[in-house]
């Protein structure tokens, strides 16, 4: 993992050195624990390394035994900001500030490396293959979601019968599922990008006011959050929906310190009061408006998009689903491994926890990793972080842009403000937090408005808001600390935030 | 009877404020700008929670307020689905929300438009809105919400007022608007460029003067209209070719209406380099086909259209151009009963 004593940080990158919390930071906890970075950070690299490999063939830079595409610096996962903007260079079209734009709150892209561009026919012949790595994300999820739920099922049985034979079985099996469930979550999350500024071209071209019809039109039909709710509602400890009462992408967050990062948020039950007629969806008022086949061609991107972004949200509930295996497994396994592994299991990587079964002294890496992942949570960490100096100090990266706040879903809403665990008002209410993560989904149908400190045009707030039709602001300072009741106007169009006083 | 009229700085809305104002009712106007050319004028935005009032401003509409009018939103046709939504959907809800806080509330009118049935098939009448019809431009849609939201607000007391196009001198003086809706094609038809109308115009266009459906909203406050929807149109059913004829009139020209669908495509495509956006293309067919009994459901006495107020309009076009001039000229007093033209940034309500 590290070839320094006293850190568990992953070696930075050669060439790439601006990494950032990006999407990371909206879902995931502050810091992870080493076995959590093990699950996560490990199989999406992997993930991605293959997904480059199979597009643009073996680029010389994403090679190597450090990490490209992610890092763990101070016990916190970040992405690397300047591989994949130089990932949107491989693609004919895709400028560096659509992949900000999308995941990294907008931020400024780092300063391209023009020597490791690749030729123009690499660039078209990846793009063709791209295309047709998305064409099958369909069947690859529906596989996965069967694997998924195979093991879920492996692990009631083997909790049931209380057997560590049982429990290492399912410790096996869910490995593979894992690394397919990241790289499918890599192949849609990349994907998406490149479709997008595909639309927003065309729709540029074929319609006046493109740019804002793509944001009215570009919604996901069904997103797999509401089916995952509805079954949390039985409570079956087993069941697909268990994973959503607890943290995302935390695994210990049993154990101190890392149960201080995972913040959860109330639950609350869903029960239906809709409109008696649903009125016509915008994207069929644009039939009308222009010429059969536009409003096909436009109409087919829309649903292109729209599918994407579901997509990408299944393969993170089936990630999510994966990681809630390892969750209950690992200190089911850890309590059978001794006093020891019980304690330490989250400062060992997924490989270290397997081998100690047959290899118990395994048990002794985890011990300077304690103190240096309390000395790692102690120092705070930027959110976008330059490590270009190479002398392994931590500055933030800097945007010479101001960052402002942006509309990710469309429309106006008005409201009082609510915190995500509050009760609900009877009043219109705009919910605002920090970051969101699918605990938000439940109230959203009782929401005229989503306000969020963080986020970017693809992020999973922006997703969820788009299928419930109401309007999400994100990038807006201080917003999770307005006081409850404050009257609040969003504009999901344009960004603009009003704040009014209580009269 | 004390009216707060949501949009009364604008076309419609002025004429309605001045109409509610001769009734003998205490007028109440919401505006962005506050400003009101009849009654008091109250500063305020329909998309914000309780339209954005002053605290001193609501305790007053809240316990004196007994009708209100929507007359708000935009107008033009032009423009994209955030603009539209902004006011249509979002300002309806939230002047829908308004209404239920208001203890006095007895009647409320919502003003829509005849364009929000689209391009429909069939014969209409006050009961349908969505008869599965296509909309030509965002205007035609944010107008359907409009209705529809107040259609699913079965507990308040708010009663729908359909118009076509909404013609004749501005109330509120000065050139009348030709930026959005159908007078953007006057400008054009006066140049003496050719326009295609199929059968060169010979097709109702519902249209009607503005005194007129102004009385109509008073007569649906006073009434009370209730739930219902009525339909207003000019009795006497002038063809599109008939308006456009009457309002170049008083300028001598003769509008160049032919029927021609090359023109009609020509248009479509480059009409924009001279200034007849696409939009109006769309409306060169016959529109609807509206079931003229309709006005049965409006009790009588109806109200009688001004006299030539198709001429009235052509010859307001004029007289804002024969002010221009004299203004050019650097003449201090301009014609009697003419002003100078506002800067454009008022919208106008034309339905």
């Amino acid at each position: 993992m590290t070839g320094r004593p006293a850190s568990v940080d992953t070696d930075p990158h050669p060439y790439f050195t601006v990494y950032s919390a990006g999407n990371f930071g909206e879902v995931a906890p502050q810091r992870l624990s080493p076995m959590s970075w093990s699950l996560v950070g490990d199989p999406m690299e992997r993930g991605t390394r293959a997904l480059a490999r199979r597009l643009w063939g073996r680029p010389a830079w994403a090679e190597g035994g450090h990490y490209v595409f992610v890092g763990y610096f101070g016990c916190r996962p970040y992405h690397n900001l300047a591989a994949y903007c130089h990932l949107s260079a491989s693609i004919p079209g895709l400028q560096p500030s659509d992949v900000t734009d999308a995941y990294f709150e907008g931020v400024d892209s780092p300063a391209e490396l023009t020597a490791l561009r690749s030729g123009r026919t690499r660039q078209w012949a990846g793009s063709a293959r791209l295309l047709r790595e998305m064409r099958d994300a369909g069947p690859r999820l529906r596989a996965l979601e069967e694997q998924v739920a195979e093991l879920e099922w492996g692990l009631r049985a083997a909790t049931t019968t209380n057997s560590p034979i049982a429990l290492a079985g399912v410790l096996r099996d869910a490995q593979p599922v894992l690394e397919e469930a990241w790289a499918v979550h890599i192949l849609t999350t990349s994907g998406l990008v490149p479709v997008r500024a595909l639309q927003r071209r065309v729709y540029g071209k074929l319609l006046r006011h493109g740019e804002e019809i793509a944001h009215w039109l570009t919604r996901p039909r069904e997103l797999v959050w509401d089916r995952l709710h509805t079954a949390a509602a039985t409570l079956d400890p087993h069941g697909p929906g268990d994973f959503l009462s607890s943290s995302f992408y935390e695994v210990a967050d049993g154990l101190a310190p890392w149960q201080d990062y995972a913040v959860r948020h109330k639950q609350v039950a869903s029960g239906g009061t809709e409109a008696a007629v649903a009125p016509i969806d915008p994207a069929e008022a644009l039939a009308g408006m222009v010429s059969p086949w536009r409003s096909r061609t436009v109409r087919a991107l829309a649903v292109a998009v729209g599918e994407m972004m579901a997509g990408r949200e299944h393969s993170k509930s089936l990630a999510m689903r994966t990681l809630h295996i390892y969750r209950r497994l690992l200190p089911a396994l850890a309590t059978s491994f001794g006093e020891d592994a019980e304690r330490l299991w989250p400062y060992l990587t997924l490989r270290e926890f397997t081998d100690l079964a047959t290899s118990p002294g395994r048990i002794e890496r985890a011990r300077p990793r304690v103190g240096a992942c309390r000395a790692a949570l102690a120092t705070p960490m930027p959110e976008h972080l330059d490590l270009s100096a190479g002398d392994d100090v931590m500055r933030p990266w800097l945007s010479t842009t101001p960052q402002e706040q942006r509309g990710v879903a469309p429309g106006i809403g008005t409201g009082t403000v609510m915190a995500p665990q509050d009760d609900l008002p009877d009043e219109p209410v705009i919910i605002v937090c920090s970051s969101a993560d699918a605990d938000i989904a439940p109230l959203l149908p009782f929401a005229e408005g989503v306000l969020s400190e963080r986020g970017s045009d693809l992020s999973h707030i922006a997703i969820l808001a788009r299928e419930y039709g109401i309007p999400c602001v994100v990038g807006y300072p201080g917003a999770a600390s307005l006081p409850a009741g404050t009257a609040v106007s969003i504009n999901g169009s344009t960004g603009e935030v009003n704040i009014f006083d209580r009269s | 009877m004390n009216v707060l009229i949501l949009g009364g700085s604008g076309f419609l809305g002025t004429a309605v404020a001045r109409a509610c104002v001769r009734s003998g009712a205490t007028v109440r106007v919401l505006s962005r700008s506050g400003r009101a050319t009849e009654g008091e004028g109250v500063r305020g935005d329909v998309r914000l929670p309780r339209l954005g009032l002053s605290a001193a401003d609501l305790a007053r509409v809240r316990s004196e307020t007994t009708h209100v009018v929507f007359c708000f939103g935009s107008v033009s046709w032009t423009s994209g689905p955030g603009e539209v939504l902004e006011t249509h959907s979002s300002g309806t809800r939230s002047a829908l929300a308004f209404l239920r806080e208001l203890p006095h509330l007895r009647q409320a009118v919502h003003v829509s438009s005849l364009l929000a049935l689209g391009r429909s098939e069939g014969r209409i009448t006050n009961r349908e809105l969505y008869t599965g019809q296509r909309f030509r431009n965002w205007y035609e849609y944010g107008k359907y919400c409009a209705e529809r939201l107040v259609r699913d607000t079965p507990e308040l007391p708010v009663g729908v007022v359909r118009f076509g196009p909404v013609l004749g001198p501005d109330p509120r003086g000065g050139r009348p608007d030709t930026r959005h809706g159908l007078p953007m094609a006057f400008p054009h038809l006066l140049a003496g460029y050719p326009v295609h109308l199929a059968r060169r115009g010979d097709f109702p266009c519902w249209i009607t003067d503005v005194s007129s459906a102004a009385e109509i909203v008073l007569k649906a406050l006073d009434t009370p209209i209730g739930r219902a929807t009525w339909t207003w149109f000019d009795p006497a059913l002038p063809t599109l070719g008939e308006v456009f004829t009457e309002v170049c009139r008083p300028w001598g020209v003769v509008p160049k209406i032919v029927e021609a669908a090359p023109l009609g495509r020509f248009t479509r495509l480059i009409g924009e380099r001279v200034g007849t956006p696409r939009e109006l293309a769309d409306y060169a067919e016959p529109w609807l086909d509206l079931d003229v009994d309709v006005l049965k459901d409006i009790p009588e006495p109806w109200p009688v259209p001004d006299p030539d107020y198709l001429g009235a309009t052509g010859e307001a076009l004029r007289a804002g151009r024969a002010s221009t001039e004299t203004l050019r000229a650097g003449t201090e007093s301009p014609r009697a009963g003419t002003e100078s033209p506002r800067a454009g940034t008022e919208r106008r309500a034309l339905s």
